[in-house]
């Protein structure tokens, strides 16, 4: 059989081996199926003379934006927040910021300049994060590119290369060259149950051949692409040492965290705001003419037959407000704290999701020592509880910078943090730092820590959703109680991303629209 | 659902709605801005979040509240490697003063909430004659006996109370050297032999909450 390998003929072979979701990925990579999609924000009428009320719980990114949009169409809103702050996870340090650890409240020790910042919560927004691009261009935020991969840095394991960091370039130039090795062996070879025809033969002999660097007979020596042991500028280049493939497989690395940048939300380029991302937050506020009642702790909501009361404290006072719709982005685990009529259904929805332990930590270097070492920009990865290194993309040259020290995405990892006081967690962070920067520790000025499972008024990050809990309860949640909808990241398939929050808030609004328009439509109908 | 038991559901939910609405009249009482925190997960008024495992505290006893938050603080409570709610606690009782820790406690003991919803539903016959050991210390009708230290039971989450008797059976908490109570409390749970024992204790104490 000698028919070209048609595309589709490919996806029909994938599939089989792979299954629905391998015909799915391939096919978003051949490009078959339609991306994200255009922006979608939502259409909202203007509320007229109608002079509706909304009540906004909680001034995180979604809240922020409900606010923002409906005060525009003219919607009557009020924002209850019960922290010091407004921004919610989107949270950037500076010097003399104040963390809100329950029971270790720490002060932010940088020195005080314009790059020395630390963004605890997001970080990075990919150019298909759509809704958070827009604002940044509403808002004239000015953005430059963040580097979120880089083969200079290193991967450091315990169990393989005798504990000693390699740079990624290495390994990836290695686990490459190996892989193809096997793949131009087994076509050379016609291992397979049926022949491939001789030009398609030819075709993957020689693609395995580039995408691993092979030499002759499809044999991996080694790769320029590794880098030089020394020389290749003036001097004749001596390529580095082969790593042995025992050691790369006895490495965790291949297992998600070198192809973490494959997927599309950590793919190259990613983007930042200049100065931190709660530029985004405070282009929010600066926008926002709504009243924004800070520490203003909500105590109950109330679902009403066309409406919602919200009982809230501020400023020592027991204050009720009642509003024509809600919109909620309060950290679901927190809400059966509080009190509520929500239906059984709902409520126990809410209960169901589960919180993460995701945690950061921040270290102000004195010197910009990776630099020295090649590496601008990018993640050093290790099996160590601290998981990630990141090494800033801003202030590059300058004396000092802070580095990201720590970014547990394990919730054991996660809790092996919490459970230190915020002194012991910079001691480890440090130590196991080490392993990957002999003499880490003594560039380091201070640090901070922010587990987000132990801040005032989150105690979690972020939302997780098991696919049986997707199916059962997500519409339920998506959908409103009545006239409350709850939003944020946590009710999106991108919990942890502010494109979620976005996302969810345009959804929880224009569904409001449909209600507002089907409502009004019926009351022309019966009048 | 067995008569005696939709009795009790029944009974419960009847003086729920009289304390809900007796209530009504009572002004909920504002936190000091220096324990907002205590009900971001003890909920508003203390009434507790199951989501995050944090109990109920309304209206507790103060000598007791007074006693635990010392617990966490010198690290009788809040230590073990396994008591991993404890270790989330520990630290906002660390940073207490003696004044504050009074203080908190009084505020604790000033708050109401409606009785704890019912979770626990095991075997109250067979709870009642693991209780006859418990009453000495903590009153035949679970009321605390003050006069040996033994906290009133009545108006916890059942779930929390089946958690702390797990906890003194195995050693999680009670096991702190000075920890006095603690090592009554690990004594007397000794005799429970199982999970199911300790639902059926607490369920005969989830009927006293309604005596």
């Amino acid at each position: 059989m000698n028919r070209p390998l048609s595309r589709r003929h490919f996806l029909s072979l994938v599939g089989a081996a792979g299954g629905s979701t391998a015909i799915l990925q391939t096919g978003l990579a051949l490009g078959l199926l339609p991306d994200t999609g255009p922006l979608r924000l939502a259409d909202v009428q203007p509320a007229g003379n109608t002079n509706k009320r909304v009540l906004v719980l909680g001034a995180g990114m979604s809240g922020l934006a409900v606010a923002y949009e409906l005060e525009r169409r003219g919607f009557e809103c009020t924002v209850i927040e019960a922290s010091k702050r407004i921004g919610g996870r989107n949270l950037t340090l500076r010097s003399g910021d104040e963390v809100d650890e329950m029971g270790y409240s720490q002060v932010c020790e940088f020195d005080d300049k314009p790059h020395l910042y630390f963004n605890a919560g997001p970080a990075r927004i990919p150019g298909h994060h759509k809704l958070v691009l827009h604002y940044c261009r509403e808002f004239e935020i000015p953005l430059e590119t963040y580097v979120n991969d880089n083969r200079n840095a290193y991967t450091q394991d315990d169990k393989a290369f005798g504990g000693k960091p390699v740079r990624i370039r290495e390994y990836v130039t290695d686990a490459r060259g190996f892989m193809s090795e096997l793949l131009y062996k087994a076509v050379d070879r016609d291992v397979f149950d049926r022949p491939l025809s001789a030009g398609d033969k030819e075709r993957i002999l020689a693609f395995a051949t580039a995408y691993g660097d092979l030499k002759e007979q499809g044999r991996y020596s080694g790769s320029d692409r590794a880098g030089y042991k020394s020389g290749g500028f003036v001097e004749h280049g001596e390529l580095k040492d082969i790593h042995e493939l025992s050691d790369l497989l006895d490495s965790d690395f291949w297992r998600y965290r070198m192809h973490f940048t494959e997927g599309e939300d950590q793919a190259m380029p990613v983007m930042q705001p200049i100065g931190g991302m709660d530029m985004i937050v405070k282009a929010f506020g600066k926008n926002i003419r709504s009243p924004i009642h800070t520490n203003a702790q909500v105590q109950s909501i109330q679902l009403q037959t066309n409406g919602v009361d919200v009982i809230y404290n501020h400023k020592g006072r027991r204050k009720k407000i009642s509003g024509d719709y809600c919109f909620n982005c309060i950290p679901h685990h927190l809400l059966s704290g509080i009190y509520n009529n929500f239906s059984k259904e709902y409520a126990e929805a809410l209960a169901a999701v589960e919180e993460g332990h995701l945690l950061k930590i921040g270290l102000q270097m004195k010197q910009r020592f990776w630099e020295a070492d090649n590496i601008y920009g990018g993640i050093s990865w290790t099996s160590q509880p601290i998981e990630q290194i990141w090494y800033p993309t801003h202030g590059i040259h300058a004396e000092k910078g802070v580095m990201l020290g720590a970014y547990t995405f394990g919730e054991e990892h996660g809790q092996f943090f919490e459970r230190m006081t915020p002194e012991e967690r910079i001691k480890s962070a440090i130590a196991q730092g080490e392993k990957i920067h002999p003499g880490y520790g003594s560039y380091v000025d201070c640090g901070v820590s922010v587990p987000w499972a132990r801040m005032n008024h989150q105690m979690g990050c972020n939302a997780r959703w098991s696919p049986d809990l997707r199916d059962s309860k997500f519409k339920l949640l998506q959908d409103p109680d009545g006239r409350h909808y709850i939003m944020g990241d946590q009710i999106s398939y991108h919990s942890g991303w502010q494109e979620g929050a976005l996302a969810s808030a345009h959804h929880a609004m224009a569904d409001m629209n449909q209600r507002i328009l089907a409502e009004s439509s019926a009351a022309t109908a019966t009048g | 659902m067995s008569y005696r038991r939709m009795f009790l559901v029944l009974a419960v939910a009847y003086i729920a709605s009289f304390t809900t609405g007796a209530r009504a009249a009572d002004e909920p009482v504002i936190p000091p801005d220096e324990f907002v925190y205590c009900t971001v997960c003890h909920g508003v008024q203390m009434k507790g979040n199951p989501n995050i495992q944090a109990p109920r505290l309304s209206g507790m006893d103060k000598t007791y509240i007074e006693r635990q938050l010392r617990a966490f603080k010198t690290g009788w409570r809040g230590t073990h490697e396994n008591d991993l709610v404890g270790m989330e606690m520990r630290p906002m009782a660390a940073i207490l003063s003696d004044a504050q820790i009074t203080a908190a406690a009084r505020y604790v003991n000033a708050v109401s909430s409606e009785p704890p919803p019912l979770t626990i539903d095991g075997d109250a016959g067979r709870g009642e004659t693991h209780y006859a050991s418990c009453a000495a210390c903590h009153g035949a009708g679970g009321e605390g006996v003050p006069a040996v230290g033994g906290p009133p039971l009545t108006g916890l989450n059942d779930w929390y109370l089946a958690r702390q008797l797990s906890n003194f059976k195995d050693g999680t908490r009670g096991s702190s050297p000075g920890d006095a109570y603690g090592a009554q409390m690990r004594a007397a749970t000794a005799t429970l032999m199982d999970d199911v024992a300790i639902r059926d204790v607490v369920t005969y104490i989830n009927s006293l909450q309604s005596r």
